[in-house]
């Protein structure tokens, strides 16, 4: 059997597993995970601690949504849909109106401060200045630019119109490329 | 186009990440092969999308969650719902019709065995006086449904306007007999703290709420 096969067939087994209420194989699945959730969580809340919070709500909404995971996209892809969800619902929570919220113009940081021009550490510039974007620049940003996801979808997830969408992604393209090449 | 029109804002944006395809407009295409200007821009662009989907993923500063999310877990284990057909009355709740039947079922058994547990004919064994552990973690779940609740309803009272009215009202009495339901439960279980069998149909009747507001939503 090809070891691609095995990898499936193990990953799948894990995930029954789970689905039958085996914690041990959640574990599994969170540390296979985890890396990748936090990333994004970060990436879309810019901070760091509420990061680490979304990352257990996701978890947790994972472990209750399991049983309805039926394998027609990869655990990977439906964690990632699943945490989008969660951030999203955070930021709804915390602002009640999610559209209005990523469709206004509600941080006055329009100019990043720029980071050093020559900086080795890349990563961090990046993720520094992501993390300065306004919060509905930066959620569209990182759902399109990073995570692929296309204006259609952004649009159905967040509440806000395309254009809208589209509007938010050439101004957070805008503000990095003054932060990053100056 | 020519070379004294420059390209829009979107225009940059949309060649620079392929939102045109293989469709990019000619006019488009001599322009960018004329204007310097705007082909830096476009390619700027580029340079950017392709800095950071190359860039490494943020350091996972997370640290080990995996102690917190299990404790989180065997919480909401203590009030899961022990009855997999009422799982899956609320999973075919897919239809208004159905959704009523459904809900009618859950409620009647609710109402009945309300009564027959304040008897004491239908009592679980409780565990004496003082509210257990287990009791308080319970309610945290609760707590944390209510959260979910509220956040539905608050969706739902922004979609309010654009639910067809015969709907609005089907909604709205579901909710209001879940509801009914809670508080008596809640009553019931003040009385009887430690009665595992109130608290799992509290458990029950939170799913209900929200599988009701999320497919009103939806």
């Amino acid at each position: 059997m090809p070891a691609t096969s095995v990898t499936s067939a193990t990953i799948d087994d894990v995930v029954r597993r789970a689905q039958n209420g085996d914690v041990a194989a959640f574990e599994a699945i969170y540390r296979a995970n985890t890396t990748a959730i936090y990333a994004l969580c970060r990436r879309m809340v810019g901070d760091e601690r509420e990061a680490r919070d979304l990352v257990q709500d996701v978890f947790v909404r994972a472990w209750q949504r399991l049983p309805t995971f039926r394998g027609q996209s990869a655990l990977a892809t439906w964690l990632h849909r699943l945490a989008v969800n969660v951030v999203l619902e955070h930021m709804r929570s915390a602002k009640r109106d999610l559209a209005r919220f990523i469709d206004s113009d509600d941080d006055p940081t329009n100019e990043l401060p720029a980071t050093r021009a020559a900086s080795p550490d890349t990563q961090m510039d990046i993720d520094r200045a992501v993390a300065q974007l306004p919060a509905g620049a930066r959620t569209v940003f990182v759902l399109h630019d990073i995570h692929g996801y296309s204006h259609d979808e952004i649009s159905q997830m967040t509440g806000i119109a395309p254009g809208t969408a589209r509007a938010q992604l050439f101004r957070a393209r805008r503000a990095l490329m003054r932060v990053l090449d100056p | 186009m020519t070379i004294a029109r420059h390209l829009t804002e979107a225009e940059r944006h949309d060649v620079a990440d392929g939102t045109l395809g293989t469709d990019v407009p000619t006019d488009v295409t001599e322009h960018l092969a004329q204007c310097a200007e705007c082909a830096a821009d476009v390619a700027r662009v580029r340079q950017l999308m392709t800095r950071v989907r190359e860039a490494p993923p943020p350091a996972d500063a997370a640290g080990d969650l995996w102690p917190d999310i299990r404790a989180r877990i065997e919480r909401e284990k203590i009030v899961q719902l022990s009855s997999a057909a009422m799982q899956g009355a609320g999973r075919s709740m897919f239809r208004v019709p159905v959704m009523a039947a459904g809900l009618a079922a859950a409620v009647i058994l609710i109402l009945i065995a309300l009564p027959l547990m304040r008897n004491g004919k239908a009592r679980l064994p409780t565990s004496g006086a003082a509210p257990s552990a287990e009791v308080r973690l319970a309610a945290d779940s609760a707590r944390a449904f209510e959260r979910e609740a509220t956040i539905l309803l608050n969706e739902l009272e922004l979609r309010r306007a654009m639910i067809p009215p015969q709907r609005r009202t089907a909604i709205d009495h579901d909710l209001k007999i879940i509801d009914d339901a809670i508080l008596e439960l809640k009553q019931a279980i003040e009385r009887d703290p430690n009665n595992d069998a109130l608290r799992r149909m509290l458990a029950s009747s939170y799913r209900q709420k929200i599988d009701v507001l999320k497919r009103a939503g939806g």
